[in-house]
């Protein structure tokens, strides 16, 4: 029972450190939230197993029926996927600092609106449009790959 | 009982992206690869419906065992009706936005990780549309949503990594949420395969599930999948990363991963959730007045958005919302009087059946005139630099081919017939008033919406048109296109005349579209068009093939007894764990484990 309440608490903890990160201006302690929270899911899946028997591997001899190893390996899967996607999101914010020269997303949010209102008519009038734009963008994206 | 051709179009889809990983060699061979692997999804998925949908005896439900563990143990997927009809409904879109990729999609970045990626992408939603087992659906999510991500990111630039980056976060978000309701569904029902959870629910007594966690972790996975099909109030990624998107992505984006969502909402609540009954009332009666609220919402908000663009991608990103809108309408209204009785296609039926029906057939309409629409902006992008409403006019001049396709797209969201979108507003419409005739007092307000959401995208359709094609050329397209494009086509059949890009660029900038680049561009835009009048035509036959979905989607019956879950061997109570540890967890793997023990 006590496994069971700590276990909440954290549990509880976690989600909140992990909202309170993603509400944040600073893009890098979004995606820590984000990474945060998805680590919480997992501790949750691990809780709703139940703890209340042996190690589901090597406790050959024990008298306790072992713990449900099922979501132990949901786990396992869902930590890979939350790898990946932890992996990619650091690196778009890379990419995002290196386009916008800022990770604050007030100031993202700020040169959205400006695109939205003139930076369409800006480009197409000047003719800094997209098709120029992409071959400049494919030769950064090139030369971050090597 | 095990099919092998349920598993054909998630082998097909995964053999096509690793068969493109190794061909970046020669970009000639690898983009072979890709337009031939969506043509042998598309034949997978033909296979898939001969057996299931035109099975004798009435539609089959397929089932396939991975690994051949049997059905509650091990990942089972399913091939009914429904599933079936997603596959087929994404097939023509897969094959149709391969090929444009191939001649739009700039030269470096087809070489870098274009066709993998864009193949992972149909694994995903081929896996999610034919898996039977929750948490297989979350990992199928992943695969869809990984490669999206790459997608939407793909050009990198500016407008695109702010567009990604809003994308990703929510959708990780989404996937914490999915994980931690999959979570506590399996601590509740003990279960992760779907049709031995449907089961538990629909008998929470003889399995000891308890049953009021369920109600807010369905309320939980509802989100996700609203986020997924960008319902209002989840629509925030959808405008940005519809423009950020290469145009075949937006396309891919909006005509089938957004199905997904529409597919997850209908599989787990008609299928799987359907039969529990909360206090006397049933789990439609909680959700399906949610629904309606987020389907109207969608519908007004995307119509108004879309009527107040100036752009053409930023309007079709909005009409996409309404229009996902008008797809959950009819599901919520039949959620809220399931069993009514009512007519659909000669036979009798259930207000549940002809709600789904119609969120079905107006899915398949949804499904290939955006995709048309999206590519048609794509092309008038690459050939003019702009889909700026004040730097396009006059373009039925200068294409009548691309503009009649235009229309015929258009005339789909709004429902004129012969096109198959009539079809789609007939059933969705009347799903609302065989709601009224049973005495759903809020169907009134609904048809009300919908007919302002209606009368709304015949504004936006009406004035995008407008501005793109009708009246005369503007000075862009007078200076990018002096005259009819594929006149120089028409004019010499010498060899050369096919490889110059004069036609397009006149003044020498640089133009991402060469003549023959626009022909097929042109031609899948075209064809997209022909078979949504075709479809039309013969819309009889989509409205069969949307019924026996519909009843494949509400039969939760037919559906266990086809997947056939194990019952645990024995009723197993964690009886060895003295002392009040009894957390009354009624897990699969223990009974399983303690029903093998002798």
């Amino acid at each position: 029972m006590t496994a069971q309440v700590v276990l909440a608490a954290t549990l509880g903890l976690l989600f909140a450190l992990g909202t309170f990160l993603v509400l944040r201006r600073d893009v890098v302690r979004v995606v820590w939230g984000v990474s945060i929270i998805s680590q919480a899911a997992n501790v949750y899946l691990i809780t709703m197993g139940g703890l209340s028997g042996g190690a589901p591997v090597g406790s050959f001899g024990e008298s306790a029926l072992p713990t449900d190893p099922l979501v132990q390996a949901l786990v396992l899967t869902a930590i890979v996927i939350g790898f990946g996607t932890t992996a990619l999101a650091l690196v778009l914010t890379y990419r995002v600092y290196e386009e916008h020269g800022t990770i604050d997303t007030h100031a993202l949010a700020d040169a959205d609106r400006t695109a939205a209102d003139g930076g369409a008519v800006a480009a197409a009038t000047t003719g800094t449009d997209s098709p120029a734009m992409e071959t400049h963008d494919d030769t950064t994206t090139g030369g971050d790959e090597q | 009982m095990t099919d092998q051709i349920v598993i054909a179009p998630i082998l097909v889809a995964l053999t096509t992206a690793v068969l493109t990983l190794l061909t970046r060699f020669d970009g000639r061979v690898e983009k072979a690869v890709s337009v031939g692997g969506a043509v042998a999804y598309a034949v997978a998925a033909a296979a898939l419906a001969n057996a299931v949908l035109l099975a004798p005896g009435g539609p089959a439900t397929l089932t396939y065992g991975v690994s051949n563990w049997q059905a509650p143990f091990g990942i089972v997927l399913v091939a009914d009706a429904l599933s079936t009809f997603m596959i087929v409904l994404a097939a023509p879109i897969v094959v149709a936005a391969a090929v444009y990729s191939v001649v739009s999609v700039d030269e470096a970045g087809q070489r870098l990780s274009y066709h993998p990626l864009y193949h992972f992408m149909m694994l995903g939603v081929s896996g999610a549309f034919l898996t039977g087992d929750v948490f297989n659906l979350f990992v199928w999510f992943e695969v869809m949503l990984m490669s999206s991500y790459v997608l939407v990111l793909f050009y990198s630039g500016r407008e695109h990594t702010r567009a990604a980056l809003g994308y990703v976060v929510l959708n990780l978000l989404a996937s914490a949420l999915m994980l931690v309701a999959i979570g506590g569904l399996y601590a509740t029902t003990g279960t992760l395969n779907m049709a031995d959870m449907a089961r538990r629910l629909a008998d929470p007594a003889a399995y000891g599930v308890a049953l009021a966690p369920t109600l807010g972790l369905g309320a939980l996975l509802l989100a996700v999948f609203a986020l997924k099909a960008g319902l209002v109030p989840f629509h925030f990624w959808v405008p940005s990363a519809y423009r950020a998107a290469p145009a075949p992505v937006t396309a891919m984006l909006a005509g089938v991963v957004k199905k997904v969502g529409v597919y997850a909402v209908i599989r787990l609540f008609f299928t799987v959730f359907g039969g529990a009954t909360y206090a006397t009332t049933s789990t439609f009666a909680y959700v399906g007045p949610v629904l309606v609220v987020l389907a109207a919402a969608s519908i007004l908000l995307g119509g108004v958005g879309a009527v107040g663009r100036e752009d053409v991608d930023g309007l079709l990103a909005f009409s996409s919302i309404g229009q996902v809108g008008f797809i959950v309408l009819p599901l919520g209204a039949a959620m809220i009087a399931p069993d009514a009785a009512t007519r659909l296609a000669g036979g009798e039926t259930t207000l549940a059946a002809v709600g789904v029906a119609a969120a079905l057939v107006y899915s398949l309409t949804h499904a290939i005139a955006k995709p048309l629409l999206f590519l048609a902006s794509g092309t008038i992008r690459s050939a003019l630099g702009s889909t700026a409403f004040s730097q396009l006019g006059g373009l039925a001049r200068r294409t009548p081919l691309l503009a009649g396709a235009y229309l015929i797209g258009g005339l789909a969201l709004v429902g004129v017939p012969p096109v198959l979108g009539f079809f789609g507003k007939l059933l969705v419409f009347r799903t609302v008033t065989e709601g009224l005739a049973v005495g759903v007092t809020s169907a009134g307000a609904m048809a009300a919406v919908m007919l302002v959401g209606a009368v709304l995208t015949i504004a936006y359709v009406t004035r995008g048109w407008n501005a793109v094609f009708w009246g005369p050329p503007s000075e862009r397209v007078r200076t990018l296109i002096p005259e009819r494009w594929g006149r120089s086509r028409y004019a010499g059949d010498a060899p050369d005349a096919t490889g110059g890009a004069d036609t397009v660029s006149p003044d020498g900038g640089p133009s991402t579209v060469t003549d023959r680049a626009l022909v097929v561009q042109v031609a899948v835009i075209v064809a997209l068009a022909l078979s949504l009048v075709a479809l039309g035509v013969g819309a009889d036959a989509v409205v069969d093939g949307a019924t026996d979905a519909a009843h494949a989607a509400i039969d939760t019956g037919s559906y266990v007894d086809a997947v056939g879950p194990a019952e645990p061997g024995t009723d197993y109570h964690p009886a060895g764990d003295g002392g009040g540890e009894s957390d009354e967890t009624h897990s699969l793997a223990a009974a399983w484990l303690g029903g093998g023990d002798p």
